[in-house]
Order: C-alpha cells, then sequence, then structure tokens
C-alpha cells in the first residue's frame, strides 16, 4: 500500500499540536539545569557565558554551573584518541549528574562531543567497558545533554518565548549559522532535521527578526584550524560571510564559540586578505534573543564583539 | 622526479592495518562504492592530496602507507559531512579518527606537524589545567612552530576586549583527570585497549 507523503496544512497542524503539548508543560515548575560552559565561555567567548546566564535570568529558568567541570577534549581529543575523548566526556557527564536537571550546554564542540559519547557507549560494549575502567566508576548515560537552542524551542516553547519578547528584532535580517556539530553526524546530536534544519530560524521568527535563506549555513568554517591553519581558515571562513552578505544579511547568529571566533574576531584579517569590506556583526544566539527579551547591551556583552554592532542595531533603532 | 606507478601486490598490500582502522571506527571500508558524495561535500577536499573517497579506495587496497605519508589526514576538520551523506553508512570521520590515532602512535613519516603539535598542546593543557587555557596555548604554538609573529596584532586586541585570560587556575579536580590519562595509558600497555 502507498502512503501519501504528509501535506503542508497537516504538517502545520502537526505542528501546533506540538506547541500546544509546549505549552501545557507551562503548567510544570520551573526549568532548571546544569550548566556545563565549557572552556572557551571561560576565555574567549566571555559575552556568550554571560548573556547566556542573564538571558536565562530574564526567562526564570534555573541554571547551576556543574562544579569542577573540565575540557571535554573537543576536536583534537577525538583526533587523536577516541578512548580519551569518551572518557573525559564521561566524567564530566558524571559530574553533571550531581546537579539537578538535564546537562544545557552552550558550546556546539562541547554538545557534539558529549552527545557522541552518549550514543557511542550505548551501542558499544566493549568501549563502554574501557571507558568504565579509564573514569573508575560505572558510564550513566540517563542524563540527558541539550543545546541552549532545544531548550528555547522546546522545553521552554516558542510560544513562551515570544510571550516574552518585548522587544522584537523587526527589520532585523539575520543569516542563521549551524556550522558542523549542531546537526550532525546524523542520528547523534538529534537537534534538529541533519541537512535542513530551522531551529535557529523559528527562533529568530519568535524574537521578530526576519531571517535569511542562503547557501553556507551549514558549511565548515575551518573549526579548531585557526591555531594551527589560520590560511585555511581564511579562505572558508570568507566564502561564508561573502554568503551571508549576498543574501542580505545584516548580522550573522552562531551557537558555536569557535565558529564565533573565526567570524568575528578574524573578520578584519579576512577582509585585509580579500580586499573586501563585509562589516558583518557576528551575533550569539543568546544576545540576540536576550536583546528581543529586552536585556541592555551591557548585560549582553555586546561590547565585547570584535565587529562593533552599535552602528547597526542604532540604524535598525534597536537599541 | 617521476611519480611512482602504484603497485598492486601482496607486498604492497596489508589487509591486518586495515581491520586495525575497521575495528578502531567501527565501520567498514568494504561498504563503500566510491559514488564520491563525501569528497564533493568535503570542504577541506581541495587541501589534500587524497581526497575523502580515495582514502577510502586506498584503505580498500590496503595501501595504507600512502595515505599516512600525506597530509589528507590532518587537514580533516571533522566536520561529520561525509559520514552525513555516505549511503552505505561508512562512517568516513570515525574512520578519519582511526587512521590520526594510528599515525600518531606510530610516530610515522608525515608531512603535517602543525596540526599535530597544536593537538599534542591542546591535551597537554586538559592534563596540566583542567581547562583550556587559550594564552598559553597560541604562545606555546608559536615558538615551538617558530611562527613568532603568527596573530601578534590579535593578541592585545583580545586582552583588551577580555577575550584572552592572562592567568589560569588549575581546576580542583586535577588528580581525577591525572587518573584518566594514566589509566589510560596502562590500560594500552596491558594490551586492553588499542
Amino acid at each position: 500500500m502507498r502512503v501519501a507523503p504528509p501535506q503542508l496544512h497537516e504538517l502545520k497542524e502537526l505542528r501546533n499540536s506540538i506547541n500546544s503539548m509546549n505549552s501545557k508543560n507551562s503548567m510544570n515548575p520551573k526549568l532548571t539545569y546544569a550548566y556545563y560552559p565549557g572552556c572557551s565561555l571561560h576565555a574567549s567567548a566571555g559575552e556568550y557565558d554571560l548573556s547566556t546566564r542573564e538571558l536565562f535570568k530574564a526567562l526564570n529558568i534555573g541554571l547551576t554551573e556543574v562544579p569542577d567541570w573540565f575540557c571535554c577534549g573537543a576536536t583534537p581529543a577525538h583526533n587523536v584518541d577516541e578512548l580519551l575523548s569518551l572518557s573525559l566526556c564521561a566524567k564530566n557527564l558524571e559530574l553533571a549528574e550531581k546537579v539537578e536537571g538535564d546537562l544545557a550546554v552552550a558550546c556546539a564542540a562541547c554538545f557534539s562531543r558529549l552527545k557522541f559519547t552518549q550514543h557511542t557507549l550505548e551501542e558499544n560494549d566493549v568501549k563502554r567497558k574501557q571507558v568504565e575502567k579509564a573514569i573508575d566508576a560505572p558510564v550513566s548515560l540517563d542524563g540527558k545533554v541539550k543545546h541552549l537552542l532545544e531548550i528555547l524551542a522546546g522545553d521552554l516553547g516558542l510560544e513562551r518565548l515570544s510571550a516574552a519578547v518585548n522587544k522584537p528584532l523587526s527589520g532585523l535580517k539575520v543569516a542563521c549559522y549551524y556550522g558542523c556539530l549542531l546537526t550532525r553526524p546524523p542520528d547523534v546530536p538529534n537537534l534538529d532535521c541533519v541537512e535542513a534544519p530551522t531551529i535557529m530560524e523559528r527562533i529568530m521568527e519568535a524574537a521578530g527578526a526576519e531571517t535569511v535563506t542562503w547557501t553556507h549555513r551549514m558549511e565548515c568554517c575551518g573549526a579548531n584550524f585557526t591555531l594551527s591553519r589560520p590560511g585555511v581558515v581564511i579562505q572558508l571562513t570568507n566564502a561564508i560571510l561573502d554568503a551571508a552578505k549576498a543574501a542580505g544579511a545584516d548580522c550573522i547568529m552562531v551557537g558555536c564559540p569557535l565558529c564565533h571566533g573565526n567570524l568575528d574576531i578574524r573578520q578584519k584579517e579576512i577582509e585585509g586578505v580579500y580586499n573586501v569590506s563585509y562589516d558583518m556583526p557576528v551575533f550569539y544566539l543568546t544576545q540576540l534573543v536576550g536583546m528581543a527579551c529586552g536585556l541592555p547591551p551591557h548585560k549582553l556583552g555586546l561590547d565585547a564583539l570584535m565587529v562593533n554592532p552599535m552602528p547597526l542595531l542604532k540604524e535598525k533603532q534597536l537599541l | 622526479m617521476k611519480k611512482k606507478k602504484m603497485l598492486l601486490s601482496t607486498e604492497t598490500m596489508d589487509v591486518n592495518f586495515v581491520r586495525k582502522v575497521e575495528a578502531l571506527s567501527g565501520t567498514s571500508v568494504r561498504r563503500c562504492f566510491q559514488c564520491g558524495k563525501c569528497s564533493a561535500g568535503c570542504p577541506m577536499a581541495t587541501f589534500m592530496e587524497h581526497p575523502p573517497n580515495r582514502v577510502v579506495r586506498l584503505l580498500q587496497l590496503g595501501q595504507w602507507q600512502r595515505i599516512l605519508a600525506g597530509r589528507s589526514i590532518w587537514y580533516c576538520a571533522s566536520c561529520e559531512t561525509c559520514s552525513t551523506r555516505c549511503p552505505n553508512k561508512v562512517h568516513l570521520a570515525s574512520i578519519m579518527d582511526a587512521l590520526r590515532k594510528l599515525s600518531w602512535d606510530a610516530e610515522g613519516p608525515s608531512k603535517e606537524s602543525y596540526v599535530q603539535l597544536a593537538n599534542k598542546l591542546f591535551l597537554q593543557n586538559i592534563r596540566t589545567y583542567g581547562r583550556q587555557y587559550e594564552m598559553r596555548l597560541a604562545a606555546v604554538f608559536n615558538v615551538k612552530s617558530g611562527q613568532f609573529l603568527k596573530d601578534l596584532m590579535l593578541g592585545p586586541k583580545l586582552i583588551t576586549k577580555g577575550k584572552l585570560k592572562m592567568f589560569q587556575s588549575k581546576n580542583k579536580n586535577m588528580s581525577d583527570i591525572e587518573k584518566i590519562f594514566s589509566r589510560i595509558e596502562e590500560m594500552r600497555n596491558n594490551g586492553e585497549a588499542l
């Protein structure tokens, strides 16, 4: 028997029913999370940490930092030693169990590694036993790991998010940049569709902004080659900035401190190398959502951005 | 110099190595039918002498020395696009991880040293501080790679923006972290883990 593909209106109904289920959750007590900021948020991405804490406070979502968390190993660890990478993440997951609530992760790389560890250890008994020996503790995979995007769009829900918006980002054209690790590989992060995610766009619509359709939202920026092979990063990141500009975006939104580092910190250098002018502010998702929720610039760390966003925000009358 | 012709014989084939790669990565290279989707989507393919599909083909033929002698594996950004798009579910990103590990362990001939150096310093930082100390990472990398002026202009800007910490305190649970590293080394010495 052939099953007809779902029609658009059926999908919309489905989404509405999911949204209403989410809004029923609003009867539940206050949302609370354990928080794994990751190394970058305590250093080069301090504004991501600040804006996350301030936004969650404004939305009345509890956030408790996992005590004594340490580096997840990120790309360098799994690049050369998968067992080490899995063990570092498993130990951090164990530390997170001691704090109430699901684990909220801001950095896309930490998010990817923690989810990958859960996925691998669930499927592979040999690796699981090796990791248990390495961390000298049983591995518990019950705790849920969630990226901030999932918390805003899923747990809190878009309805409640748009209800909290009191300064909509009207007229701001945002290019949502996913990068590599938020959705890939398939079946692991389960954040959204692996090739055509819309979770960032949905959040930006709830915040009152416009989103652009563009080509490079899932292309790699070169990530941690920023230290060892900056030439590669400059080439890849230039293509991303160029595509965002061509699509008519005013700014780019990211959910990863490494993408941000390459797009924002290296932007001036890229402009010099290619003799172009982008002047494209790059925001963390929490900064844009925070602005829509009426938080002042100093609570969002806007002054820490290398590409000054103030002229754009003044022009769009968002300050 | 003229390029050597690739000879396929029992002497140049080493299937044991390939089985090791398959065990480490948990995926089979034999499933690949060379459609080339991995290389089509790979953002780094232009920087590699062997694009991803050829890496798998060389593995199928047991020609691993050719892969490890080049820099292809060190130019993989781990973006996972190849694994996502493979119609045969060959987890190419994990194969790259396995190849890098075997190359790293063997300390064999590789054209790439900068990425290896950066990885090594990154892991050393975890073992020493628990969390990443970005300032030290960049400074030591520049000294050890002899690129003293690399990103020199960026440093002061980052410091004024509060993006670079001058000092890093160590985690309180450093002994737990050290134990993870030493237990893994012990397991490898005892042959309990690859």
